[in-house]
């Protein structure tokens, strides 16, 4: 009963303030109230555009390889990622700036569930493309591999990865932070505790993306960003805030400052 | 499981409407407020119902003529699976509590309705070493935030209002046997502004105690004071002065691990604008090992909140050998027109002091037996008794047991943590004692990172057949103890008392109480389903007055009770926040 009297509120209040958002060609349950919350406002389409990339076959629920890439939209600014069906839908939202609206990064799943990306554009339009993920559950309740480790609370937050000169002109960086991402949902009672936010600059001090991630982003968040880092620019710099307060900032290297290549002889 | 967090997940942003209507504007919690707790009686800022700590309250409503007709308002469950003990005093301000728990948990409550408005848990790692149980003493609050310690030694503020972290501090380091179970307590300064005072926790495990001062705003160091001799002190980031001198009451290096912890947090006068604090027992526990005073351990300390000097020290228990931490509150008050302070001891003397500069004035028993000591002299110092002395090791055939004593009070103390309360109306203290002893013996033993430091053996013992715990009225004039409520079950919970003269208190067995403040006769009790080891609160909101305690049996007692745990035996854990009002119309007959 006091679902049905919340939904109802939702619908007045999404009602009054919005117009209806297109039908879901997936048939989520949950589609209307994924437009009132995580997209809060504004006008939605459904844009071929946006492409999300999961794999075929879930082979493990807790690090769910997603790709969410808006590249093709022009004018992206910002990119969100949500699960309908998760328990906690809202994924994580990149702020790109000058950097590509592309995401590579692992999620958990607590079942079978449509994964979207909605690509927000200057005139406040939210682009969506979906793709449903056929998945076994528990992604969500399953305690982190870190709960069985004393040694977490001595490596959390250090961090790992490299950067690649992409043939776009951008760098490709993909890092990995060490952090349980605790849901708060598992039977063992852990508390939520999570990366909540990543800020992205030059070894220069540009801002280059920020990241905004919630509990279904998987233990030890792996993420790849197409980064807009002149080839003048030596490293970027990541720093990372979770729940706690605490803070982790670490630097990673662009390998093309120090050359490996080997010219051959003649 | 999934399907209850789905429900409420889904309708969240419907509740989270809902209390941005209904929840009232929270304006800042200014140093004024702070300052002026006492006297104000429609919120509770500080822990200990004012600074100066005596759990006092100017309110009248609940008298002794209505007060047996006081029942629930709202319960608030703290909910998961981790119901260990519950120690902390709420704090209310502009209709809303804030309440923490077991395992480093805080909660924002709606106090008209005892519902949530949000939660915040510390993620713990693996290895904490909390002596006894993993409870938490309550947060302070400040400006815009709520501030309170972890159990891996930390200190986090958070935003009144959301429960986001705002700054977090490590005080130090968790493996090391350091962790954070008091509330912080806030000082004025004039350089600095609003100082966050905490001490340290871990005296169990060889660490050096120190208090330190920290800006409100940000979390940074202001000051540090050591309380064992020899080490340095810093301000403004530079290495200020040393506390006493190096060695002159420790023998070798021992000082270096010398214990002290502050652990129990401070009062703070602003008339003589002075902290007060209390350092915990010397470590380790065999007294053979470190011959000497061993300043500052088991002792009251006042200090300088800009600078963090010592102003004055007092030492209740010197070269203790029977873990009498000397960290219970110092309370300030009015003795016949004298500033004095009293404190009651883990090692069952009552002590009254000259507020300014630590001048002994008095010092007697508050509990029916100690052997330790005949009396403490003039001079201020005990007049030990020197064969219950737990023996020398190295007396012993093989070195490694010393002589076992039978000693009162044990070393959970005539009082321990439980705070005592002080009415300006009846002159009183009421003070939450305990009588027991204790089998302890001495062992040699050296010290390692992170392991307890201790050198002893023991077993507590009750002294009497029907009652360990024993709630005393002292007159800090005469020492006199003027009446005794006696319990079953050792006292943990702290008291309050209030301007109708009534005393309230919580029992192990679960019995909130409210006594007669006059004659010690008890006029209501209630059984709120779990142990209560913590103090209650009141305050008014919308003309009605409120009482607030935490039930939740744990804490010490049936960690190290000895025997004890038989009293005990049958308690079960909880984690409950219990409001207690008048029925309205009585309310309104007042």
């Amino acid at each position: 009963m006091r679902l049905l009297a919340s939904t109802f509120l939702l619908l007045l209040v999404s009602g009054a303030a919005y117009a209806a958002p297109p039908s879901d060609p997936l048939g989520s349950p949950m589609w209307a109230d994924m437009v009132e919350r995580v997209l809060e406002g504004g006008e939605v389409v459904f844009d071929d555009k946006v492409k999300v990339v999961v794999p075929s076959i879930v082979e493990n629920q807790a690090q769910v390889p997603v790709t969410a890439d808006a590249r093709a939209l022009p004018g992206v600014t910002k990119l969100v990622v949500f699960a309908d069906l998760n328990p906690i839908q809202h994924v994580l939202t990149l702020t790109p700036g000058k950097s590509a609206p592309y995401i590579g990064f692992r999620m958990k799943v607590e079942q079978g569930t449509p994964v979207r990306a909605a690509a927000q554009t200057a005139d406040g339009v939210w682009h969506v493309g979906s793709v449903y993920l056929d998945a076994a559950g528990g992604g969500c309740s399953a305690p982190a591999m870190a709960r069985n480790e004393e040694s977490w609370s001595t490596t959390v937050g250090q961090t790992q990865g490299r950067i690649w000169r992409d043939i776009s002109g951008l760098a490709r960086a993909r890092f990995r932070i060490r952090h349980p991402m605790d849901t708060g949902l598992a039977r063992d009672n852990t508390p939520a505790f999570y990366i909540e936010s990543v800020k992205v600059t030059s070894s220069a001090g540009a801002p280059l993306a920020t990241l905004q991630m919630f509990e279904p982003v998987s233990e030890d968040p792996t993420v790849t960003l197409m980064l807009p880092l002149a080839p003048s620019d030596g490293a970027i710099d990541i720093e990372g805030r979770d729940i706690n307060g605490g803070l982790f900032r670490s630097q990673i290297t662009a390998p093309w400052r120090q050359s490996n290549v080997v010219v051959p002889r003649g | 499981m999934m399907t209850a967090k789905w429900l409420a997940s889904a309708s969240a942003p419907a509740l989270a409407l809902a209390l941005t209507l209904s929840t009232p504007a929270r304006a800042d919690v200014s140093i004024e407020d702070i300052l002026k707790d006492a006297t104000t009686t429609n919120d509770v800022v500080t822990s200990g119902l004012g600074t100066q700590g005596q759990r006092y309250s100017p309110l009248k409503t609940i008298d002794k003529d209505n007060v047996s007709q006081l029942a629930p308002a709202w319960a608030m469950s703290l909910g998961g699976e981790k119901m260990r003990g519950q120690q902390a005093q709420p704090l209310v301000k502009d209709g809303v509590m804030y309440v923490t728990g077991s395992y480093s948990r805080l909660w924002a409550i709606d106090v008209k309705t005892g519902h949530e408005i949000w939660q915040y848990d510390h993620r713990l790692p693996e290895g904490i070493l909390p002596c006894c149980d993993v409870v938490n003493r309550g947060a302070a609050l400040i400006n815009d935030k709520v501030i309170f310690g972890t159990l891996d030694a930390k200190l986090v503020a958070l935003d009144r209002k959301t429960g986001k972290v705002v700054w977090t501090k490590e005080i130090d380091d968790f493996k090391g046997g350091y962790s954070y179970t008091a509330a912080p307590l806030i000082v004025p300064s004039k350089a600095h502004g609003p100082l966050v005072v905490t001490g340290v926790s871990g005296g169990e495990f060889g660490i050096v105690g120190r208090v330190e001062a920290r800006k409100a705003d940000n979390g940074d160091l202001v000051w540090s004071r050591p309380t064992i001799e020899g080490h340095v002190g810093t301000l403004d980031g530079k290495p200020s002065t040393m506390t006493g001198k190096k060695g002159e009451s420790w023998p070798g290096d021992l000082w270096k691990t010398g214990g002290g912890a502050t652990w129990l947090g401070g009062t703070y006068d602003p008339e003589t604008n002075l902290i007060f604090v209390g350092a915990g027992n010397p470590a380790p526990w065999n007294s053979h090992m470190r011959p000497g005073d061993n300043k500052w351990s088991c002792s009251r300390i006042a200090i300088d909140p800009e600078t963090g000097e010592i102003k004055w020290g007092y030492q209740t228990t010197p070269n203790d050998g029977w873990d009498f931490d000397g960290v219970n509150e110092v309370v300030s008050f009015d003795l016949n027109g004298t500033k004095a302070v009293a404190t009651a001891d883990r090692n069952g003397f009552f002590y009254v002091l000259g507020r300014e500069d630590g001048k002994f004035i008095s010092g007697t028993p508050f509990v029916e037996k100690i052997t330790w000591a005949k009396e403490i002299g003039k001079d201020g110092r005990p007049v030990y008794n020197p064969d219950n002395r737990p023996g020398n090791p190295k007396d012993s055939k093989d070195g490694k047991k010393g002589e076992s004593v039978f000693a009162v009070p044990s070393f959970l103390g005539g009082k321990n943590q439980q705070p005592m309360a002080y009415s300006p109306d009846t002159k009183l203290f009421y003070v939450p004692a305990n009588e027991w002893g204790m089998d302890i013996h001495n062992e040699p033993v050296t010290y390692k990172k992170g392991a307890a430091y201790l050198g002893a053996g023991f077993t507590i013992k009750p002294i009497f057949e029907d009652h360990i715990g024993a709630l005393k009225a002292v007159d800090p004039a005469t020492g006199k103890i003027v009446w005794t409520y006696k319990n079953r079950a050792p006292l943990w919970g702290g008291v309050l008392t209030t301007g109708s003269n009534l005393v309230f208190f919580g029992t192990p067995e679960g019995d909130l109480k409210a006594l007669d403040a006059t004659d010690g006769k008890e006029l209501w009790s209630f059984n709120t389903g779990s142990g209560i080891v913590a103090p209650p609160i009141t305050w008014e909101q919308d003309g009605e007055q409120f009482v607030s305690v935490l039930s939740g049996w744990g804490g010490a007692v049936p960690l190290w009770g000895g025997e004890v745990a038989k009293t005990v035996a049958n308690l079960n854990q909880g984690g409950m926040l219990w409001t207690f009002k008048l029925p309205k119309k009585l309310a309104a007959a007042q």
